[in-house]
This record gives structure tokens, sequence and C-alpha cells, in this order.
């Protein structure tokens, strides 16, 4: 099973998302505990402050186990460093994808600076994960249409829409062939309709883990067993924690 | 004794609940009450017939199940009458829904509904999450204006109006927040530490038919809390509010 959401800890950062700090070995400890053979690590300082110093301490932490961890940097789109620094995410780095917060980094998706920066993503192979489901800048529609923008880039929801954008996403999800869907803090009603009306290939699951007051990770490993309640078939199953995350990452 | 805060019954989009499914669910669980609210489809548009279906459901259940009555704001006086109506058949407590009934918390046109549940002596339960007119905060600000009010927090503006919760809930005294969907290890947590909130504040519900039950219930069992403090969002807070 491959969990495309995860986060590092935050180790230069006090914000209201707090959480325990806790090294590789116990990240890989928790997935372990939750039968999670991979996943995608996203910078927890990088939210808050998209400096290349993020992406060194996240680099540095994936590095510890490259067959299992996938690291996906993050800059700021405005600075004029943005682009040579999204070049060394993915060559010196060897990060996999690139991770962005529109509404937390504060910025729109339709801004032209963006798009050097995505052609460097594509270019390299990588993958885009937004966060999404919350205005003013994280709705999934205004991420399709940076997806538009880049039809060779591979465009992820990281949050499918959470619970009130979920059908929004859904749709873009259809109409949009680069566009990828990761069930992340969505509900599971939403899941389940999710699952079955999107395209087969291209729902994706994250528990967000990396946030939580324990290293341990309750929440994440919660939101693992709660796909038993789903109402989901085996094939679904599969295809959203096996075969398509292993699909877009086998590819980056 | 375990009280699921809120529940919808009936039809709504992307699935429903029955009142069969209910109760077997609580039976499995161990819940021993439900307040029941009327779906999607009665709160923004067939109240009477939403109303009728709770109150109903609770008439037959031996008081194990609380009906919510709803009413669409924009009906005025109509509401308010619809609230009466639901009242003479059992109805205990007040459900809305800024975002399905499509009305700002401070635009006035709830106030009406909320001077009756006042009279009435009910809880109110208000959907929250990130429709900029049903965020946390504004709700805090109703509450302010109805102190004698006690209002639930529905979602606690899940997910990333969680943010917003604990200011909203320091705030106003008089608004508690709903555990589904949060996670003990993040926000939950931060309630039941802020010596403004505390679990005292914190009621849990399952928000069936949109969740897993058992995984709502299993948040609340596994969070490491003082057995007095677990039994006070399990249920004990919510039965001093009906009372």
């Amino acid at each position: 099973m491959i969990d495309f959401h995860t986060h590092t800890p935050a180790w230069n950062t006090v914000s209201w998302l707090g959480g325990a700090t806790f090294g590789v070995e116990e990240f890989v400890g928790f997935m372990d505990a939750c039968e999670i053979d991979r996943a995608v690590v996203l910078s927890h300082d990088g939210l808050f402050n998209p400096t290349p110093k993020a992406n060194d301490e996240l680099a540095a932490f994936v590095r510890a186990h490259p067959d299992r961890l996938a690291g996906f940097g993050t800059v700021t789109p405005r600075d004029p460093d943005a682009v040579a620094e999204t070049e060394r995410m993915f060559g010196e780095l060897g990060l996999k994808g690139m991770k962005l917060h529109p509404w937390l980094q504060g910025f729109s998706m339709h801004e032209p600076a963006l798009d050097p920066i995505c052609e460097i993503v594509a270019g390299a192979g990588g993958i885009l994960l937004s966060h999404d489901g919350t205005p003013p800048y994280s709705t999934p529609s205004q991420i399709a249409a940076l997806a538009r923008r880049h039809p060779r880039l591979p465009v992820v929801l990281g949050h499918g829409g959470l619970h009130d954008l979920w059908r929004e996403a859904l749709a873009m999800t259809q109409e949009t062939p680069n566009l990828y869907l990761c069930i992340c803090g969505t509900p599971p009603y939403a899941a389940r309709t999710i699952l079955a009306e999107a395209p087969a290939h291209k729902v994706l699951f994250g528990t967000d883990a990396g946030l939580s007051d324990q290293a341990s990770q309750d929440y994440a490993a919660a939101r693992v067993r709660e796909i038993d309640g789903w109402g989901i078939t085996a094939q679904q199953r599969h295809a959203m924690l096996v075969e398509n995350p292993a699909r877009l990452l086998d590819a980056a | 004794m375990i009280i699921d805060a809120h529940v919808r019954i009936g039809p709504g989009r992307s699935g429903g609940l029955g009142v069969g499914e209910l109760v077997e669910t609580m039976d499995r669980l161990g819940i021993d009450r439900a307040m029941i609210a009327p779906g999607e489809y009665a709160t923004a548009w067939d109240n009477r017939g939403g109303n009728d279906q709770v109150t109903a459901a609770a008439a037959a259940s031996g008081g194990r199940l609380v009906p919510y009555a709803v009413a669409n704001p924009w009906a005025r006086g109509d509401a308010v009458a619809e609230l009466a109506r639901a009242r003479d058949r059992g109805a205990r407590a007040l459900a809305v829904d800024p975002a399905l009934q499509g009305f700002d918390l401070l635009d006035g046109l709830v106030d009406p509904l909320l001077a009756f549940a006042q009279e009435s002596g009910w809880p109110v339960y208000v959907r929250t999450g990130s429709p900029p007119h049903a965020v946390p905060l504004p709700l805090a600000s109703l509450a302010r204006r109805w102190p004698s009010l006690a209002f639930v927090m529905g979602r606690s503006g899940a997910t990333d109006f969680w943010i917003d919760a604990a200011p909203a809930l320091r705030h106003a005294p008089n608004l508690y927040a709903d555990t589904s969907y949060a996670p003990w290890d993040t926000v939950l947590s931060e309630f039941a530490r802020d010596p403004e909130i505390g679990a005292g504040r914190v009621v849990f519900s399952t928000d069936a038919p949109y969740t897993v039950p058992s995984a709502e219930l299993a948040r609340i069992t596994d969070w490491p809390i003082p057995d007095d403090d677990r039994a006070a969002v399990l249920g004990g807070t919510l039965e001093r509010l009906l009372d």
C-alpha cells in the first residue's frame, strides 16, 4: 500500500498545527504498523516557509529510505530563484514531485510565475500535488485550470475536495485528463462516491500523517483502519492503495 | 451513557440513512441514544415531511431517539409555526444548516427560530465547515447574541476551519464543539487542554450517514483522557443540555 500524503515533522516552525517531532526510523515504524509500504512525504516547515533549507531537510529525511519514501519539495512561486530551486529539487536533491499549498503559501494558481516551474516539474517527469478543498485559492477548479495549462504534468488534488468541494473535485477529475484525486481527510461518504464515479485509475489515498501530537500518528493509523468501513469493493481498494499510486510514482 | 449528538435520517445527496440501520448501528456500538435530524432533502426543502419522520421515529423508540426539528429560515413566520408543530410532536432541539438553507449566520433570518428555541429550552445544532457563511467564528458571535441558548458547532469547522474552532469556543462560552471527523491527537486535544474550553465543552457525534460510525466512536474511546472527561464527551454534557 502507498500513502500519497504524509509530512515530515516541523523542525523549525511553531504553528497551530503543533505536532510531535519524530525521526525517520519512527516514521517508518508507523508505516510498518499500518502496512504502508511506501509514502509520499511533504515538507511541514515548507508549508509555512518554503525555502531551499526546507527542501534540503526533506531530502535528507527521505534519503534514509529511498525505497520507501518519495519526497515532494516546495517553493515560493514568485521568488526569483524558484525556477532554479525547482531544478535543484529534481536534480541534486532527487525529489519526485512538487507540493504547493496555495492558501497557506499565499498565491493563486493562475499566476504566470507558476508556468516555468510547472514546465521544469513536467520535464523532470515529476508530479505536482496541491492542497485543495478550500477557498479562496485552493478550489479544485482553480487547480484544474493550472493542470489544463500544463497537460503533460500529472497534477494531484491533495485532499479530494475535503468536505465542501468534493463534488467539484470529482467533476474536475472527470473532465481534466491529467488531474488526479487523493482521498485524504475527505469524508467516507464522499470517498465512496468518488471511487464509484471517478476514472478508476485516478484515485489515490493519503493519511496526512506527520501532524499528530503523537509520534505514533494515531489519527493516520485510524484513517487507514477506517477504509474497512467505507463500503468499497476490493478492486477499488486495490486500485486506490496499490496500482494507481505505484503507476504515478514509478513514472516519476 | 453514550449519546450521539447528530445524525441525519432520510434521503440526501450521495446516500441516506434509515431508522432501522441507525438502531442496528447503535446496538452494535453500544450507543444508548441518538439525536436525529431530518436529512438534506428535508432540511433544505421538505421541512414538514422531515419533522414528521423524525418525530414519529422518536415516538416509537422508547426514548432512545431524540428528534431535532428543521425549518428553512426564509419561511419566516411559517418556519416558526413549523417548529411549533414539530415541538407538539416531540421535537426537542433545533438543527440549522446555513449552506443547505441559504442564509448567513448573522443576517437575522435565523433569529426568530432561535427565539423559539430559547422559549422551548432547546439546544441548537449548526452545521459548520468551509462555506464562508458557515464558518465557526460568526457562529460564536451569534451564540454571544443568545447567551442562554446552547449551540453545538456541528463538525467543528472541519477541516480547514478547525483552525478557527478554538478561538470560536473561547469567544462564546455557550458554544460546544462536535467531535465528528476531528482527530483526538490534533484537534480534540487542543480543545481539552485549553483552560478556556476543556473536555466539558466537547460533545460526541457520528454525523451518520456521512461517516463510518465505528471509527467516529473509536476515536473517542482511544483518546487518552480521564474517565470523567470521556463520560462528559460521550454523553454527560449533552444530557445536561437536553435537560
